[in-house]
């Protein structure tokens, strides 16, 4: 419980650092590091391809892919954002812990527990049995982001 | 085979750039549009006889083993399957002679191929996982559409869109989860009867309101409306017309009102919520308007209004309330495409959206001026055009449901509406011809045709409301009318 606790409240306070760090490198690995005690916790609730997925492409190649757009962008890498930000983003923060800690327990009261066992059958099962159709809208996924990167990244012709 | 939908134009885009290195205009052009008038024909001669005998289950099999893709059609799928394939194909003639200014045809109709296989996925989903997975589908697709001018404002469009498309996603995915966690499944037919079972009001109320906000978001309804009134005017015409035509109806409306009222089932109170949200949207979306001097982000507002109206319709709940606000749907797909192609039209050929640099094109643009008075007065519900029956319908609807109130907005709404579309062609298409636009011609071949194709559908329909209300509508409105009993039993595997 101990280390559930300590693994949630080091989720948050990374995912909050995230968000309020000003250098766009740091903001990056704080990310990285909230993604790897996620994929922990996943671990630990029984979740092994959750977990296994939460930090090899979380953790790893989106953190990769962040630090090397940081690091090819290069300068002006500090954020500036208007005073209103600094203050609108920890008081809806407070404003989110303290609603959760009032109205959670309670819901979670009313939700039934549901059947354990965690994930069934094999990750191929899972994936190519179970969410056939999702495989679909991935690959649609997939074509969408290259041809965006294709269409954006084009030669401007006449039309500028 | 209703997967074709889906795998068909999937298909033909991941080939259209590789072909469109062999021909860079002319196989992209045909390609694209065959793909669409062939999804056309099929949703509206081969999709009735389908489900005559009740709503069509697919499990798909693939080497003889079963495989775990369900597909669902009935009339309300059927019926938002033809309003995407018929103004898909309309925007996709309209590209032929529009996109050629922007260069990578191909590219561009690929895109926009995924965006429709997207939104058709959609539509064809049977579980709540699916349908956020379909909406990122089309929502990618359209982000990329939106910047594809690539100028200042395009990109700063398309990144605002991201943005707030983001926080809806966020918000339908945990809504999902939240589902998921009472329920243990996200099949619609599931989820739908266990539910029944369960008293969990408050949790049911949480996923709800996390939905709301969600689809709300993607169907810019007031308050969630900030991303679109950028967004729509800055992408190429043609798909302006797709994302105010269809997107915001197939990834908000269709999505809120299959979950809503088939899935969760409409309670009074979230009834109550609809219909002020939607007559919230219809005002306030309806004054924005009148304020504009940029075409396109004038037919923004509209789409925001007229969106309003879908839901308020839709909301009532009562049958010839989702009657009104599902025809409605369909004439705003169509009059609301035909605007922003005509908007096109007039883009190109002054360079300018701004109204008051425009005056007396009727003259130089006959055809276009035409075309846009029809779609214009068909949104504003003037007889006998189709805009005027479903408001006719929504307002006979709301009477008979003892919401005079609302009612009362809806007709006010719709004055407003006919006064900014008065504006708009007195400003842009009457009065003196300003002279700079002495030179001006009347667009060329393939986009006056689709513009035409359009409007003579406004006035066709509005002729021949009553057999389409009865061919296409009243399937559609029956599902939804029919509540959750419309998908347990039935929907199951």
């Amino acid at each position: 419980m101990i280390v559930q606790t300590a693994l949630l409240v080091g989720l948050v306070l990374f995912s909050v650092l995230a968000i309020v760090l000003r250098d766009l490198l740091k903001s990056a690995i704080s990310l990285a590091v909230a993604s790897l005690l996620l994929g922990i916790i996943f671990f630990r609730m029984n979740a092994p391809y959750a977990g296994v997925f939460e930090i090899s492409v979380v953790a790893g190649l989106i953190t990769v892919l962040f630090i090397l757009t940081i690091a090819l962008t290069g300068a002006g890498d500090e954020v500036r954002e208007s005073r209103l930000v600094n203050w609108v983003f920890p008081l809806v923060f407070v404003a989110f812990i303290v609603i959760d800690a009032l109205v959670m327990k309670g819901l979670l009261g009313k939700i039934p527990a549901l059947a354990s066992g965690g994930e069934t059958g094999s990750f191929g099962d899972v994936l190519w049995k179970g969410r056939t159709f999702d495989l679909v809208g991935q690959i649609a996924v997939i074509l969408a982001g290259v041809f965006s990167v294709l269409a954006l990244f084009r030669k401007r012709d006449k039309h500028d | 085979m209703i997967i074709l939908f889906v795998v068909l134009p999937l298909v033909v885009a991941g080939i259209l750039p590789l072909l469109g290195k062999v021909s860079r205009r002319v196989v992209p052009d045909l390609l694209a549009n065959a793909t669409l008038l062939f999804l056309f024909v099929y949703a509206a001669v081969a999709g009735r006889p389908l489900i005559a005998g009740g709503p069509v289950l697919q499990q798909l099999s693939w080497l003889g083993e079963a495989v775990n893709i369900r597909l669902a059609l009935d009339g309300f799928s059927l019926f938002m399957l033809l309003a995407v394939s018929l103004v898909g194909l309309a925007v996709c003639l309209f590209s032929v002679d529009y996109m050629e200014r922007y260069g990578a045809k191909a590219n561009y109709y690929a895109l926009l191929l995924i965006m429709i296989a997207g939104m058709n996925g959609l539509i064809l989903a049977t579980d709540l996982f699916a349908v956020y997975l379909f909406l990122e589908v089309a929502a990618v697709a359209s982000y990329a559409l939106v910047a594809f001018g690539l100028g200042h404002d395009e990109l700063e469009a398309a990144f605002k869109y991201l943005m707030l498309s983001v926080v809806a996603s966020a918000f339908i995915l945990a809504s999902i989860a939240v589902v998921f966690g009472m329920t243990g499944s996200l099949d619609f037919a599931a989820v739908a009867s266990a539910l029944k079972e369960l008293n969990a009001g408050a949790v049911v109320g949480v996923a709800s309101a996390f939905f709301l906000v969600g689809f709300g978001l993607k169907a810019a309804l007031i308050p969630f409306h900030a991303w679109l009134p950028d967004a729509h005017p800055s992408a190429p015409a043609p798909i302006s017309a797709v994302l105010s035509g269809l997107l915001i109806k197939v990834s908000g409306v269709y999505a809120m009102t299959r979950i809503f009222l088939n899935v969760f089932g409409l309670t009074p109170a979230l009834s109550m919520v609809l219909m002020s949200l939607g007559a919230l949207s219809m005002v306030v979306a309806a004054f924005l308007a009148l304020g504009q001097k940029d075409m396109k982000r004038m037919l923004a507002y509209s789409s925001i209004s007229q969106v309003g109206y879908i839901v308020l319709g839709i909301g009532i709940g009562t049958p010839l309330g989702i009657a009104g606000g599902l025809f409605h749907l369909f004439n705003h797909a169509l009059a609301k495409g035909l605007l922003f192609l005509t908007s096109g039209s007039v883009q190109q050929a002054t360079g300018t959206r701004n109204l008051d640099e425009m005056g007396g094109l009727a003259k130089r643009m006959p055809v276009t001026a035409a075309t846009n008075l029809v779609g214009a007065l068909s949104i504003a519900g003037v007889p006998p055009l189709n805009g005027f029956w479903s408001k006719l319908i929504i307002i006979i609807a709301l009477i008979q449901a003892g919401h005079p109130v609302f009612a009362l907005i809806a007709v006010l709404a719709s004055v407003l509406t006919l006064w900014y579309y008065l504006l708009m062609q007195r400003k842009a298409f009457f009065g003196k011809l300003n002279e700079k636009w002495a030179a001006v011609k009347e667009a060329p071949f393939w986009m006056t045709a689709a513009t035409v194709l359009l409007a003579l559908l406004c006035v066709g329909i509005g002729i021949l409301f009553s057999s389409t209300v009865t061919t296409w509508i009243q399937p559609a409105a029956d599902v939804l009318a029919d509540g959750v009993h419309a998908v347990i039993g039935s929907w199951g595997f």
